[in-house]
């Protein structure tokens, strides 16, 4: 039961009780903040994870090959690709909840954020929102790609990933596609755990400017660390790590 | 910095009019110029334009020391306290507008009590005391760490810049804002308060509470007072967790 002050409201202060909260909501409220921020906290860690796992490409095709073949005979692979896209969807549908949705209320954010001279926080949010848009559009084509890839004998020599259909996917202008969504899906990922960071209280353990530097360095590692393993991918650059498989593997 | 800058500098203020009470009201901005004096703030400026150009020109200025809360304005977008603000901090060209949210009395002049009330009393922010005051008994202690909290929170003035500067109140009518939650956690916080977390819960974790904050952290870099407001709303999110685990 909630308690009442003791002394009644005058009329006049009252008006905003005549609507009074419906229980139920701050709990609601409460698991939709939870679900958005930890799909949002799992899928960031998941692409760190999966650009180490990609970057399996950098020590040649066979090393690649053999990771794949790995996550995919040990079934690791196809309920991944299924349970990400799945939370991808829910981090979409939930995370958007604070999006103004008309556009005279997006300008005023913009000029608010401008107005701030400028204002970094407020801008990389709008930024955010720009990039999870792209990403959305640009990542579902990715998953259900690899899915189809991992679950079904579309491409390449029955299910699963190979080098070589990923190598002739991508020289074949996917290249394109996959450097915009590599840019967007770092920075999206990258600022929203410093957001994540702040918002539950890690500014008071590590400053903020550290937190912000941290979000700096993980952005450009994971980003350089993209761009090589595209650049390989695309066949511009030999994989720089071949050296290290000497023998074969089986 | 200095902030007596060199003298000679000659100022253009572009400031907002509007006057409700006008027979034909017509919103719209008015150019001033004057000349700049060291150390001179916006209070000073203002009453300068007032006193040799327009005696109609409406803002609010009380206390001039950052303590009353009446001088909020958008200073070139900025929410800003005008008696706190120097010219010597600001371009040749300063535009003045009201704070928006607050219902505009006129010029620059804005009603923030309004705002304040309405979000005080949704919140019921104010001491919910445990049994009658005793005025033999004598007092009971508090934590020095936790007074120190409190007068923290305690800091306010209630001037508004926060709202102004926050994405959210700008378009949600009943979020609580930075300054109503700073003010609903100090009393979550104040051990003579009866309302323990669960009566609380309802209040502060909804979209009006802080799960209707964006995170853009505006609130906290202008506060012209220097809040603490992230740690506030850290604070509130991890007792929305603590809470909701409790009422299970």
């Amino acid at each position: 039961m909630r308690r009442r002050c003791t002394r009644p409201l005058p009329p006049s202060l009252s008006k905003r009780q005549n609507s009074p909260t419906v229980t139920g909501d701050a709990q609601r409220e409460l698991a939709l903040e939870l679900l958005s921020s930890g799909s949002g906290l799992v899928l960031a860690l998941f692409m760190w994870g999966h650009m180490v796992l990609v970057g399996s490409i950098l020590t040649g095709r066979r090393g690649f090959d053999w990771m794949a073949k790995s996550l995919e005979d040990w079934y690791i692979a196809q309920p991944t690709v299924i349970v990400i896209f799945v939370l991808f969807l829910l981090h979409a549908v939930l995370a958007s909840r604070k999006i103004p949705a008309r556009w005279r209320e997006r300008a005023e954010l913009r000029r608010l954020a401008i107005d701030l001279r400028p204002h970094e926080e407020s801008l990389l949010w709008i930024w955010q929102v720009r990039t999870g848009m792209v990403v959305l559009v640009l990542g579902s084509f990715h998953i259900i790609l690899l899915a189809l890839d991992v679950l079904t004998p579309l491409f390449g020599d029955g299910p699963g990933i190979e080098a070589a259909t990923s190598l002739a996917r991508v020289q074949a202008g996917l290249w394109l596609p996959y450097a915009i969504l590599l840019v967007c899906v770092e920075f999206h990922a990258s600022v929203g755990l410093y957001r994540l960071a702040i918002k539950w209280g890690g500014g008071a353990r590590l400053s903020r400017t550290m937190l912000r530097v941290l979000e700096r360095v993980l952005l450009w590692f994971f980003l350089g660390l993209g761009a090589v393993v595209l650049l390989v991918l695309a066949g511009a650059i030999p994989p720089p790590l071949q050296f290290l498989i000497t023998r074969d593997i089986t | 910095m200095s902030r007596a800058s060199p003298a000679g500098r000659r100022l253009t203020f572009e400031i907002f009019r509007f006057n409700p009470q006008a027979e034909q009201p017509q919103p719209h901005m008015q150019r001033f110029e004057i000349e700049e004096t060291p150390y001179m703030s916006l209070f000073i400026a203002l009453n300068t334009i007032r006193e040799t150009m327009d005696p109609s020109l409406q803002f609010d200025f009380a206390c001039r020391s950052a303590i009353c809360g009446s001088c909020g304005m958008m200073v070139n977008g900025k929410p800003s306290l005008g008696c706190r603000t120097l010219t010597a901090d600001l371009p040749d060209l300063i535009r003045l507008q009201p704070l928006p949210v607050f219902k505009l009395i006129g010029d620059l002049s804005v009603d923030t009590g309004v705002w304040f009330r309405e979000m005080a009393a949704s919140s019921e922010a104010w001491i919910h005391a445990k049994q009658a005051f005793n005025p033999n008994a004598a007092e009971e202690r508090m934590d020095d760490e936790l007074a120190a909290t409190l007068y923290e929170s305690d800091r306010c003035i209630e001037c508004g810049c926060c709202v102004a500067a926050c994405g959210a109140a700008r378009f949600a009518k009943d979020f609580k804002g930075p300054a109503g939650l700073n003010r609903i956690a100090r009393f979550m916080m104040d051990p003579r308060d009866e309302r323990d977390d669960s009566d609380w819960f309802d209040v502060f974790a909804t979209e009006d509470g802080v799960f209707g904050c964006l995170g853009l952290m505006a609130c906290h870099d202008i506060c012209p007072k220097e809040l603490p407001l992230l740690e506030v709303y850290a604070y509130l999110r991890r007792k929305a967790l603590t809470t909701a685990r409790k009422r299970d």
